[in-house]
């Protein structure tokens, strides 16, 4: 009896097994177009994924979400809010088990173009294309980013850039200017930690953070041509010498502006709490974040808060006026039950009354909307970071996302490992390269 | 009435199915009918608990784009680069350590820890010490790990202030930050958590050993290490193998306390088999690896399941 039970136990079970293996699939979708002509159904339950998970950032979309609903009683908006951390992660469970939300946060470069790949992005050409009424109601360049194959796939919320927040007070104290040049802010750290304090905070326990310093260098020392070749698994070879030349570069950075070694025991944000608390005179930071490192309580005033593009190294062959940033936004699922309602709440969240609430304090995230980066509501230094991302010639996408997860990876556990002082910047580039080897094969 | 009933229902069940000299069903048949009861239960085990298993085999087989939906078969390719990828013998290795240490810690301190508190005269005492000692661990692991994620802290954690404190500055560093250290940091953290936990199951096992004995011990001259030796360890025996068991295999499913103070990092050094599963799948995008690694886990918890139950079956403790 006990024999034969075991004996079907294992039966049904392999048979299940076999059967569900046999009809399996991820159910990719087909591509699908947004029909600008598609009347708005307003009813039922809209579900987004937004990156906006911290909690200074969070009530951004709630606000949002009550308001949509207010104006359409028969809709029901449904947030999932993850940090910037923990979205990617978030994304692809949700992508693995088939239930991505309607609405969903996006980078741009290689992540997004996942989405396009497997048909999972609805494109959104014929609504928000540059000649429609509202692609010209956002800043053409960032429509611009979430382009892949001729078509566009994604709404751009905010523009987003690396800069060094500087305290201008403790520069001034030490006789010191912003830096012009890569050697004078190596410089400029000597004195600065000879006064006892730390120049620059740098937590590095992510391990993205050195990643973002080194996109910049790797921006300013290697042709852009050659940058964008290696983003592309099928062509990267990471042999130009501009990479090691970026990385002796960021770790002398490393050595004499920050804690060293000490820095993968730190995170990110202990960094950026150390810099606001006046406790560190620079922090590498994003331009969403500068009214978290000057906020009216915290001990570095808004006065006091300065910035500056990471300066460009001497002799670098790259170019010297790209910036590292890209915009970010949202794609809209091609499996969404009401395509036409997603692209309703996107339109109004990338209003311009709206984005004007995003790009002023507490949120301080510069929007994408023509007009919704208003100079009047923003902090300076915010309206300041955008004038210079407008004149960059070239915006650097973050090593993280704009390569592929593999080598990716790769440049985050080796990079980690260089910041430690366990790999040389040689033996860095040879682990990339075996990971885009790697790649290429598949 | 009532029992006419009964008997002619049992005579049209027995004609329906077949029946045998005597009226009853046969009893193969008998089995096989009185599978029905539980096939509901067996039906929702397969489903939940071994299809998943059987399904991870078949993944761990296949290469797949969960963006694209594509499914290659690659046959035992993901098992042969398991075997050349140096980061699963580093997670390996950790995993192990985390079960040696854990077992020295969670296992035996914790044996002994309760064999002293127990021990202690005042039940008042016992209680208090109980209670002590079992606080951590009721706080959510997530919880712990910032909380020492904080201790370890170079800059403003306390570890390396109360080295500098007392004076013993050559040996402070990044404790998480360090590849040398950072497993070790999460393994003590662990340590801290779990450790009331297993003392309290101990003392539960001691408290049922019969008095009688530890009396009989101290007429014939046995002292309190003799009493410990000869009779608490014996006849606690099978709650020592069930935490040797739960400590293996909860080293080698060890995932949120390492995830939340390292993520497997500096360079992939704190890694253990469920982060890196876990970077594999979501990250990288490698489900078919990642299933890989997971039958590894499910074969290394399995085996030592196993073998420890086999193990204690043999040597039951009853009073």
């Amino acid at each position: 009896m006990k024999r034969s039970l075991h004996v079907v136990a294992v039966t049904v079970a392999a048979a299940t097994a076999l059967g569900f293996s046999a009809g399996k699939s991820y159910s990719a979708g087909k591509a699908v177009e947004a029909d600008p002509a598609a009347k708005v159904d307003y009813s039922g339950t809209l579900s987004v994924l937004t990156k906006f998970g911290l909690q200074q950032l969070s009530p951004y979309f709630v606000d949002l979400a009550k308001e949509y609903e207010k104006l359409h009683p028969g809709v029901k908006v449904e947030l999932i809010q993850e940090s910037d951390d923990s979205v990617k992660g978030k994304t692809k469970t949700l992508v693995a088990s088939n239930s991505l939300t309607d609405v969903y946060f996006s980078w741009t470069g290689s992540w997004g173009g996942n989405f396009v790949r497997g048909n999972r992005a609805v494109d959104l050409s014929k609504v928000i294309g540059p000649d429609t009424e509202w692609g010209k109601s956002l800043v053409p360049a960032a429509v611009q980013a979430f382009q892949y194959n001729g078509k566009y796939y994604g709404i751009p919320l905010y523009l987003d850039a690396k800069f060094m927040g500087y305290n201008k007070q403790i520069f001034s104290k030490l006789g010191l200017s912003a830096p012009n040049s890569f050697e004078q802010l190596l410089s400029n750290c000597d004195t600065i930690r000879k006064a006892g304090i730390v120049p620059i905070s740098l937590g590095n326990k992510e391990a993205w953070p050195v990643v973002h310093y080194v996109g910049q260098l790797l921006a300013y020392d290697v042709p852009r041509e050659t940058l964008e070749r290696d983003f592309n698994p099928k062509t990267a070879k990471f042999d130009d010498p501009g990479y090691v030349a970026a990385l002796k570069q960021f770790k002398e950075l490393a050595d004499r502006c920050t804690n060293g070694a000490t820095m993968n025991g730190e995170s990110y944000a202990s960094a950026l709490q150390a810099f606001s608390n006046a406790k560190s005179a620079m922090y590498y930071q994003e331009i969403i974040e500068f009214d978290q490192s000057a906020a009216p309580d915290s001990a570095l005033k808004q006065a006091d808060f300065g910035f500056f593009v990471l300066p460009v190294p001497e002799g670098a062959k790259g170019d010297a006026k790209a910036v590292e940033g890209a915009p970010e936004g949202y794609m809209i699922n091609t499996a969404s039950k009401n395509i036409p309602l997603a692209i309703d709440f996107m339109k109004f969240v990338t209003s311009k009354e709206h984005g004007q609430v995003l790009s002023a304090p507490p949120y301080g995230q510069p929007s994408a909307t023509v007009g919704g980066a208003s100079e009047k509501s923003m902090s300076p230094a915010v309206v300041e970071g955008l004038q210079v991302l407008k004149s960059a010639s070239y915006l650097m996408p973050w090593l993280d996302t704009a390569n592929s997860p593999r080598v990716a990876a790769a440049w985050l556990s080796s990079l980690q490992a260089l910041a430690g002082g366990s790999m040389t910047p040689e033996q860095v580039m040879d682990q990339v390269k075996e990971a885009a080897a790697a790649d290429a094969k598949k | 009435m009532a029992v006419t009933g009964v008997n002619s229902g049992a005579v049209s069940y027995g004609a329906a199915t077949g029946q045998g000299a005597s009226g009853a069903p046969k009893p193969r048949l008998r089995n096989l009918l009185s599978f029905r009861w539980v096939a509901v239960a067996v039906i929702l085990i397969g489903w939940f608990v071994y299809y998943p298993i059987v399904d991870n085999f078949v993944v761990s087989t296949t290469d797949q784009d969960i963006f694209t939906g594509e499914v290659t078969n690659v046959g035992l390719a993901n098992y042969d680069r398991l075997l050349n990828d140096p980061i699963v013998w580093t997670s390996l290795w950790n995993n192990s350590l985390y079960a040696v240490i854990s077992i020295v810690f969670q296992v035996f301190g914790a044996f002994l820890l309760a064999a002293i508190i127990e021990g202690l005269g005042s039940e008042r005492l016992q209680r208090f010490w109980r209670a002590i000692y079992f606080v951590p661990s009721a706080i959510s692991i997530t919880v712990s790990g910032l909380l020492f994620y904080f201790i370890y802290q170079p800059e403003i954690g306390l570890l390396d202030a109360a080295l500098r404190s007392v004076g013993l500055d050559a040996l402070v560093k990044p404790w998480l930050g360090d590849p040398k250290t950072a497993i070790y940091a999460i393994i003590a953290m662990s340590q801290w958590q779990g450790f009331g936990y297993s003392t309290l199951l101990f003392a539960i096992a001691i408290q049922k050993i019969p008095r009688e004995l530890y009396d009989a011990a101290i007429i014939d001259g046995a002292g309190p290490l003799r009493r410990l030796w000869s009779i608490t360890f014996p006849l606690t025996r099978e709650m020592t193998g069930l935490m040797i068991i739960i400590t293996i295999t909860g080293a080698f499913q060890v995932f949120n306390e390492v995830m939340v103070m390292t993520a497997g990092g500096p360079n992939n050094s704190s890694q253990v088999l469920g982060t890196w599963l876990y970077q594999q799948g979501f990250i990288e995008n490698n489900f078919g690896y990642g299933a890989a690694i997971a039958a590894v886990i499910f074969v290394v918890t399995m085996v030592t399941g196993i073998a420890q139950l086999l193990y204690t079956r043999r040597r039951r403790v009853q009073f």
